[in-house]
Order: structure tokens, then C-alpha cells, then sequence
């Protein structure tokens, strides 16, 4: 038995496929960050809210994280993208279908909303991993509820979950792959349309998961970097 | 007698089911330095944490300058009145010793950030670690720390003092230094309402004796007098215990 393939890596940096590549790696990026930064907002928002007082608020939180985050990914994509414009009044549909870069839209609607699901639950294991006492002592002072989550907890929360919020954003960036299903242009599509078109599927893909491999890498050597950086003297160890 | 500053009147607090103050009536004096003593589980903390509401008590009320707690409009700007003092510290961890100072200052009481950060100074120049200043807690021994977080509920410019059990967690060495401090203000005229099971600075430097068990005041004497001629039998005790009569 022979192993029988031609190797092409040249034609990776021709045309029509170098521009594919381009236009997948940016997107790819593009989407995940944007996606990340919504999700991180929306996610430390919805956990704090969960861990108030007020059982409204409460009731919104927690509500938001199971709807979010007990439906596959995939089939959010599909409702965001098939299901959602049906349920908008007629005209609104029609105007939503006309705007541009519908799947690159809905794709990032789709990812954020989940994403901030993960990220409100990771912002709420952080927050109750902090001393009760730090509540009394910032309550004692003065300090509203709001400045007491502003300026002690959550900066403090967001130290303790710094390796958990990268590992998050990892997943949100391999997460993003599947976004093809509903026609973006990202680094995974690019590959698959240079398999189609040229069968040289070894290359087309090796260049997805390059691509892949080196942006988590250098996410890690960030986070590694902001974690020492943020780090608390006396308290966490210097590396 | 002029009128109290703190006067708390028939309070009664539960943990779910478990009555942890029952009826309680007393009130304190500005310009005294009171200690609250008694057997661990009598409500010593429990009663200094209803003085500025940590604890949402369930019956009674407490008034602070006159102001009902349970009706106060606006909780926090009274808490910034009453500097607070906690057995373990509870100093902000990602901050320096500087910005745990002048947190509450600014954000509370509206404060410029160089006018805070000056009287900060000045205030850790009194617990003497000024040049600890910029450093973060962690970095600092456990009595420093302690007397960061005096200097920090000093920074309120506040009328009343509560203290914890400021000494439970900490070295006997490093005690000394923290009552030293504690001391210094009583004598500056800071009113004080100390938990603690340290007699030698309950003698020494407190006006007033509040003896406490099962959630009530059982006895509430004038210091010298509480430690020569305790009236009861349960203060009798305690005493004893304490001051390890065999």
C-alpha cells in the first residue's frame, strides 16, 4: 500500500486561495473578539445581578444563564438565523433581511449571548469565592452596593478568574468555527472551499488549524502575562 | 445628661431560628471608650454589628445621633459616620495600604483624591506604618495590617468606633501593638464600643463594662467597679475563667 498525494503548499499563497485565507483568518479573528468583549459584558453584568439582594434581579440572572446556556450552540445559531426574523413584525423582517452581513450579525449575536451565559457563571463561582467579612467591610464604610461591586469586588473577582476567563475565550474562538453552518466567511469555510475546489484538503486544513493553534497560543502567553501583571503582591505567588 | 449617640432600644435579632439578641436596651455615651465581654455565643459581635445595620435585626430599633437605623433613608451615608474595625482585618487585597485608606473617603464622602491621600498619611503617621503606605496588605505583618484597617475606619473622620475583637487573630507580640493604637484613640477621646476578650485593655483604658450572655446584657458597670465587685454570678465567672483563677 502507497501513500499517493501531491503536495501543493505553494498554492496556498496563490489566488484564488490566499485571499480566502485572508479574509477566513480575519473574520475568524475579528468575530471572536467582538463576540469575547460583548460577553464579557454581558456576563459580568447578569452574574453580579445574581448574587443582589433583589429576587427580581436574581430571577433575571439566572434565568438568562440556563435559557442560554442548556441549548446547543448550534441550534441557537439555526433559531438566530432561521426562527428570529420570522417572529419579527412583517416590515421589521423585511429591513432586517436587507441588512448586510446578516450571518456575520446574527453569528455574533449568537456567540455573545452564549459565551455571556458561561461567562455570568464563571463571575458568580468568582464572586462567592470572596470573604463575606470584604462585604461588611466595604459596607461599613459607606460605599453604595454598587460602588462595593465596582471598586472592591469585582476587581477583586476578576483577579481570582483570570485563567477561567481565558480558557473561555479559547472556547468562544473554536466556537466561532461552527458559524459556517449559517454561511460566514470564517477560517474554517475558507478551508473547506479550498478542499473543494482545489482537493488538496491536507493543505486547506493545515492552515485552519494553524491558525487556530497560534492565535490560542498567543492568547495563553497574554493572559499568563496580564495574570502576573494583576497579580496581587504578598497574596498570589510571584511567579 | 446630654443625649446618647447610640441608643438602642428593646432590639432583638434571630439567625433563622436561633435568637441571637433578645430585647436588648442600652445606650452609649460619646466620648467613652465601652467593652463588650462575655462567654463566645452571648451576641457581643452580633449587637456591635446592629449599630451600623450589618445585621438586619428583626425586632426594636437603633438610633444613631437620634436617626431611627430601621428608617433611615440612606443607610450608607450614616455608615460612613461609624468607622468599623474587624478581627480579621478585612483590608482590600488588590489595593495598596494607600487606596484602602482613601477608598471610602472618596467615594463616600466625596473627598479629592489628594485631600484623601494627604490625611491618609497623616493617619498612618499616628498608627505608625507610614512607609507601608504603598504596599499591599498582604505584604504586611498581621498587627500592621491591623493598624491599616484602624487608620482606614479613621479615614471616615468618624464619631463612633467599633472594634471586632481587633486582637483574636493575631501573635500576642503583635497584640500589643494594636491595643497600643486602640489605647491612643481612647484617650484622644474617640468614642469606642470594643468587643474583646482582652481584660488587661478592658481595665486599662475602658470607661464601661457591658457583660453579656445568651443574648442579653446581663451586667453593665463602671470598669474598676465590674472587675472588683461583679454583681453576678455569671460575670463572676466569666472573670475568673478569664483571668485564669484556678
Amino acid at each position: 500500500m502507497t501513500f499517493k498525494y501531491d503536495f501543493d503548499w505553494p498554492m496556498l499563497l496563490e489566488d484564488p486561495y490566499k485571499e480566502w485565507i485572508i479574509e477566513g483568518v480575519t473574520t475568524t479573528i475579528y468575530l471572536s473578539l467582538l463576540a469575547w468583549v460583548i460577553a464579557l459584558t454581558i456576563g459580568i453584568i447578569i452574574g453580579t445581578i445574581r448574587m443582589t439582594r433583589s429576587p427580581w434581579l436574581r430571577f433575571i440572572g439566572t434565568a438568562y444563564v440556563e435559557f442560554f446556556r442548556n441549548i446547543p450552540l448550534l441550534v441557537q445559531l439555526f433559531v438566530w438565523f432561521f426562527v428570529f426574523p420570522l417572529m419579527l413584525p412583517h416590515d421589521w423582517m423585511l429591513s432586517w433581511n436587507r441588512l448586510p452581513h446578516i450571518p456575520f450579525i446574527t453569528a455574533l449575536l449568537a456567540l455573545s449571548l452564549f459565551t455571556a451565559a458561561r461567562v455570568a457563571e464563571h463571575i458568580r463561582s468568582g464572586i462567592s469565592s470572596i470573604p463575606k467579612g470584604q462585604f461588611d467591610a466595604a459596607r461599613s464604610s459607606g460605599l453604595t452596593e454598587v460602588q462595593i461591586y465596582r471598586y472592591v469586588i469585582i476587581p477583586y473577582a476578576f483577579r481570582v478568574m483570570i485563567p477561567t476567563i481565558a480558557s473561555e475565550f479559547l472556547t468562544i474562538f473554536k466556537n466561532s468555527a461552527l458559524t459556517l453552518t449559517i454561511g460566514v466567511s470564517e477560517i474554517t469555510s475558507s478551508a473547506k472551499a479550498i478542499e473543494a475546489w482545489s482537493f488538496h484538503g491536507i493543505e486547506a486544513y493545515s492552515v485552519a488549524s494553524v491558525t487556530y493553534m497560534t492565535t490560542t497560543a498567543t492568547v495563553v502567553l497574554f493572559m499568563g502575562w496580564l495574570e502576573h501583571r494583576l497579580r496581587i503582591p504578598g497574596l498570589i505567588a510571584k511567579k | 445628661m446630654s443625649d446618647p449617640l447610640v441608643d438602642i432600644r428593646d432590639l432583638s435579632l434571630w439567625y433563622e431560628k436561633f435568637k441571637a439578641l433578645d430585647n436588648i436596651s442600652t445606650s452609649f455615651t460619646a466620648g467613652k471608650c465601652v467593652v463588650i465581654c462575655g462567654p463566645s455565643g452571648s451576641g457581643k459581635s452580633s449587637l456591635l454589628r446592629c449599630v451600623n445595620r450589618l445585621e438586619d435585626f428583626q425586632e426594636g430599633d437603633v438610633y444613631f445621633e437620634g436617626q431611627s437605623l430601621r428608617e433611615c433613608p440612606n443607610i450608607a451615608s450614616l455608615r460612613s459616620n461609624i468607622g468599623m474595625v474587624f478581627q480579621h482585618f478585612e483590608l482590600y487585597p488588590h489595593m495598596t495600604i494607600l487606596d484602602n485608606i482613601t477608598l471610602a473617603p472618596r467615594h463616600a464622602k466625596g473627598k479629592s483624591k489628594a485631600d484623601a491621600e494627604a490625611h491618609a498619611l497623616t493617619l498612618l503617621e499616628r498608627v505608625d506604618i507610614v512607609d507601608q503606605a504603598h504596599k499591599h496588605p498582604a505584604e504586611l505583618s498581621g498587627g500592621q495590617q491591623q493598624r491599616a484597617a484602624i487608620a482606614r475606619a479613621l479615614a471616615l473622620e468618624p464619631k463612633l468606633m467599633l472594634f471586632d475583637e481587633p486582637t483574636s487573630a493575631l501573635d500576642p507580640e503583635m497584640i500589643v501593638e494594636v491595643l497600643r493604637a486602640m489605647r491612643d484613640l481612647a484617650n484622644d477621646g474617640m468614642t469606642m464600643l470594643v468587643v474583646t476578650h482582652e481584660m488587661g485593655f478592658a481595665r486599662e483604658v475602658s470607661d464601661e463594662i457591658v457583660f453579656m450572655d445568651e443574648g442579653k446584657i446581663v451586667e453593665r458597670k463602671e470598669t474598676n467597679d465590674f472587675f472588683s465587685n461583679p454583681h453576678s454570678k455569671r460575670a463572676q465567672d466569666f472573670l475568673d475563667r478569664i483571668l485564669m483563677k484556678i
